[in-house]
């Protein structure tokens, strides 16, 4: 049984005074998490130094500006702070760290971890339509019951990773009725015991509730089966491509947001993406016409040849197309399709090298056939 | 290099329209490539699966059958094909590029920044009623098509961007040859001629410059000046809005860095901005000092510092296309607040971006004796 | 679909210098007999083939990519083929989970011995791509 504290407060204010308390205590100087930037209610992942800013914080806001695992490799890229700090995180997002610290693009040194059981995040243009407020009773409403939320990103709608595997403390938010009343925080590393064990509560042993998880997964499965279906129905040859990639403009917002994408500057940018005039003319005399400019499904099966091994499903990608894209589903149905060859999940263990980095003696002998 | 022809140099010729413009537009195309006058087209085409437009370079003479001069949206701006094309050199074949005045304007920009070549292209603009946000179109294209028609016919840009609805310049003529649809009789259009490249060619494809573009000029100024009371009310509106800090960073403060805006923009070329560059990836040190000087910092800071120096950078040749804003996945007005920008700092060299390629940017040039009002200003 | 009796397809091989390459050319001192829609291309080692290159030969047009190395343990640099193995897995999901036909890609192990299996490779794939039929992606214009 794993320890666990629990604060009688709701559990968001629960978090809120368990990083104030580090805060004060000076065991971390800093907490990056989800906070209330303005009087307009945008929210923002912020690095907090103060308890008073800690007010705003709202760490597990059913929102995604940025996948977090994109900020905290930016934090760390050019050396691990020396600083210890907290950083409140999704389990997508966390994952996405963890891949990227696979990469050298990161790391979690000095680095507390607190992630929980996640319900999903809704799509960013809630922003701009100002509804996310409204919604927030229903969001909860569904975590609290375990049930499926049917406004989500589809990425959420059909993510069965929702259970985080590394983070140092836990909460478990799904399918417990209980969150305004009481906050669980689950030590699960000797680091989140060490952090947590000065701090004022009750201590007790508890896990993540194992079956309620199960009966939720079992919906999410469903809900990524029919979407993968969905999807599959449209992606039929090249045509199929044609018309689900017609409307890409190029601007390759998804490679940006993209927390696997890290690549400085990336191969379809290069010049080695680039058409001197020379090839358009003799591409002009085989094709006839060709689209300007050139190499869109190119740019999008290679950037899935390159990191769909990682992809950790967040849906970023979806939520920047100026068009449209069904790009999550496309990009996380491949993505795990490659990853199931080698069983692996990504950001699942930090020990385990990207399956395309090695190798083993005997395998896949199929292939040859 | 093209130079503008002056105002009352303007030659035209007036055609008929014997079924639709679009088909009058072709039939001049295809009679171009039969000729060798062009080589190949660069212009809109609708793509297979019907819900965008895509530039297309054409050689095959069959495929302009499906070409359109005028789509309803600006899926990516043109001054981007054309760069696409040339930025590495001219090639060998002859080209003409149909596009909108505001990707005509953002072509001739690009020729002073090295980024296109346009000694073999000939560009044609054509009079533009606006682009519908790509979303709209994207949503429902048979309504928005049928809509784009009747606003085309009226000549009324609800439909369209916000900063298509204050544009002055969408009957601007900056390439080789320009088509008139304004002030026209019925069933006819006019081809103006802006340089020696446009006068040649219309000679070789048999289009006298004789006709008389009084009335598409008296029409293009009327229109001008509605646009322009508009756009100096609309500004005023806007400027009260983002005006202060606060304002500002409330306007910015939805933005989540996904850089679409700079990445659309048909000015901002750099293969690496300096604001993805290691100039703003800084030590973890950094950030928790500046977290601690303020209590706490949205991370990644300086988003607001994105925009004002993609301003600083690329205002100069902004064209005011609107790509940028239907590009943003937060809704943010960010071309209208570009645009007002820009109109101010090209104003303070009474420049006009894309207007002429002889033109040189404002800050590669100087005059030893001009705005002493920024020197000493506060002796 | 109508088979084409005329229809030559064009495959693109990847040959890795040391074994693929070698064997190919001792199919063609033993006259061994393949047809000729193979389009050879000599690399030093099959992990030099990125699988960027494939897809750039399929979006051009190539009707069939064969990658052919040695046998895994014989690597003339003891662990490419080990790599080129896991990325050819890889980029058979990728093309396959975009509705595209995996089976224009194949790999194969042919050793610098191997001659007649390599005009057997060689032959096997031809008929394979020929039934698959042309890659329209040859005059695709929207691409």
């Amino acid at each position: 049984m794993t320890k666990a504290l629990k604060l009688t407060k709701n559990t968001e204010q629960g978090v809120r005074e368990f990083v104030k308390f580090l805060l004060e205590k000076g065991n971390v100087k800093g907490v990056f998490t989800l906070k209330k930037i303005n009087q307009k209610g945008s929210v923002a992942y912020s690095l907090i130094t103060t308890s008073d800013e800690l007010n705003d914080a709202v760490p597990f806001y059913p929102l995604m500006p940025t996948n977090a695992g994109t900020l905290l490799s930016r934090f760390t890229l050019n050396g691990s702070t020396t600083e210890p700090i907290v950083a409140i995180v999704k389990p997508c997002e966390l994952r996405a760290f963890i891949e990227l610290i696979k990469r050298e693009q990161g790391s979690l040194e000095n680095i507390y971890i607190i992630s929980s059981t996640c319900g999903g995040v809704y799509p960013l243009k809630i922003v701009a339509e100002e509804t996310i407020e409204k919604n927030l009773s229903q969001y909860w409403d569904a975590v609290k019951k375990g049930e499926m939320n049917e406004n989500l990103r589809p990425a959420c709608t059909g993510c069965t990773e929702f259970t985080p595997y590394t983070a140092d403390i836990t909460v478990d938010l799904i399918g417990h009725n209980n969150l305004d009343k009481e906050c669980v925080l689950i030590l699960n590393t000797k680091k989140g015991e060490e952090l947590a064990k000065e701090m004022k509560g009750e201590f007790l042993e508890r896990e993540l509730d194992k079956e309620t998880l199960k009966k939720f997964y079992d919906k999410r499965d469903a809900a990524k089966k029919k979407l993968f279906n969905e999807i599959n129905t449209k992606m039929k040859g090249l045509d199929g491509l044609i018309e689900i990639f017609g409307r890409c403009i190029g601007c390759h917002g998804c490679s940006t947001v993209c927390p696997i994408c890290y690549c400085k500057l990336c191969e379809f940018d290069s010049s080695d993406s680039e058409y001197k005039p020379s090839t358009y003319e003799s591409e002009l005399k085989r094709r006839g016409g060709l689209k300007v400019p050139p190499g869109t499904i190119y740019y999008h099966l290679g950037r899935l040849a390159h990191m769909g091994i990682s992809c950790v499903g967040c849906g970023s990608c979806e939520d920047v197309c100026p068009v449209d894209i069904p790009l999550s589903i496309i990009f996380k149905k491949v993505g795990e399709s490659i990853q199931q060859i080698f069983e692996y999940i990504p950001g699942k263990n930090i020990e385990e090298k990207i399956p395309l980095l090695t190798y083993e003696e005997e395998e896949f002998t199929e292939i040859e056939e | 290099m093209i130079k503008p022809a002056a105002s009352s140099e303007k030659k035209g010729a007036v055609l008929s329209i014997k079924t639709t413009i679009q088909d009058s537009i072709r039939n001049l195309l295809k009679k171009g490539m039969d000729q060798g006058v062009f080589d190949a087209v660069l212009i809109p085409m609708r793509v297979p699966a019907g819900d965008s437009f895509s530039y297309v370079l054409i050689k095959d003479k069959s495929l302009l059958n499906n070409a359109v001069a005028l789509p309803p949206i600006m899926s990516v701006q043109g001054a981007k094909a054309v760069s696409s094309v040339t930025r590495l050199g001219n090639g060998t074949m002859k080209i003409a590029a149909v596009m909108r005045p505001c990707e005509i304007r953002a072509t001739i920009e690009l020729t002073k920044l090295d980024q296109v070549h346009v000694e073999n292209m000939t560009l044609i603009s054509i009079d533009c009623p606006g682009v519908m946000p790509i979303l709209d179109f994207i949503r429902e294209p048979e309504k928005a098509i049928k809509l784009f028609e009747n606003a085309t016919k009226s000549w009324d840009d609800t439909i369209m961007r916000p900063v298509c609805q204050i544009c002055d310049k969408s009957s601007m003529i900056a390439g080789d040859l320009h088509i008139g649809t304004l002030g026209t009789k019925k069933d006819a259009f006019f081809i103006i001629s802006n340089s020696k490249k446009g006068k040649d060619t219309l000679e070789k494809l048999d289009i006298p410059l004789n006709g008389n573009i009084d009335s598409w000029q008296i029409k293009v100024k009327e229109n001008a000046e509605e646009k322009q009371k508009k756009r100096k009310k609309t500004h005023k509106d806007l400027k009260t809005k983002i005006g202060h800090l606060d304002n500002l960073l409330d306007t910015f403060s939805q933005c989540i860095n996904c850089h679409n805006c700079m990445r659309v923009c048909p000015v901002c070329y750099c293969r690496l901005c300096y604001f993805d560059s290691d100039k703003v990836k800084h030590p973890s040190g950094e950030y928790l000092r500046r977290a601690k000087e303020k209590g706490s910092i949205r991370f990644l800071p300086d988003t607001t510092l994105f925009h004002m120096g993609r301003m600083m950078h690329m205002s100069l040749s902004c064209v005011s296309c609107g790509s940028c804003e239907d590009a943003c996945p937060m809704s943010i007005p960010v071309a209208q607040i570009f645009s007002m920008v820009a109109d101010e700092t090209q104003g303070l060299f009474d420049y006009v971006a894309g207007r002429s390629s002889g033109e040189p940017l404002p800050l590669k040039t100087y005059k030893k004796d001009e705005l002493h009002e920024v020197e000493d200003a506060h002796d | 679909m109508k088979k084409d009796e005329t229809f030559m397809p064009k495959i693109l091989a990847f040959l890795c210098n040391w074994c693929s390459y070698a064997g190919a050319d001792l199919a063609g001192t033993s006259r061994s007999q393949y047809p000729s829609s193979i389009l050879p291309i000599r690399v030093m080692c099959s992990s030099r083939v990125d699988p960027l290159l494939i897809l750039r030969a399929f979006l051009n047009g190539a009707d069939g990519v064969l990658v052919a190395g040695c046998h895994p343990g014989d690597c003339h640099y003891q662990e490419g083929n080990y790599y080129t193995r896991r990325r050819f897995m890889m980029l058979k999901k990728v093309i396959e989970g975009c509705g595209l036909e995996s089976d224009r890609l194949r790999l194969s192990w042919v050793s610098a011995s191997e001659g007649s299996k390599y005009a057997r490779v060689a032959t096997e794939f031809t008929k394979k791509i020929k039934e698959l039929g042309e890659n329209s992606a040859k005059n695709e214009i929207f691409l």
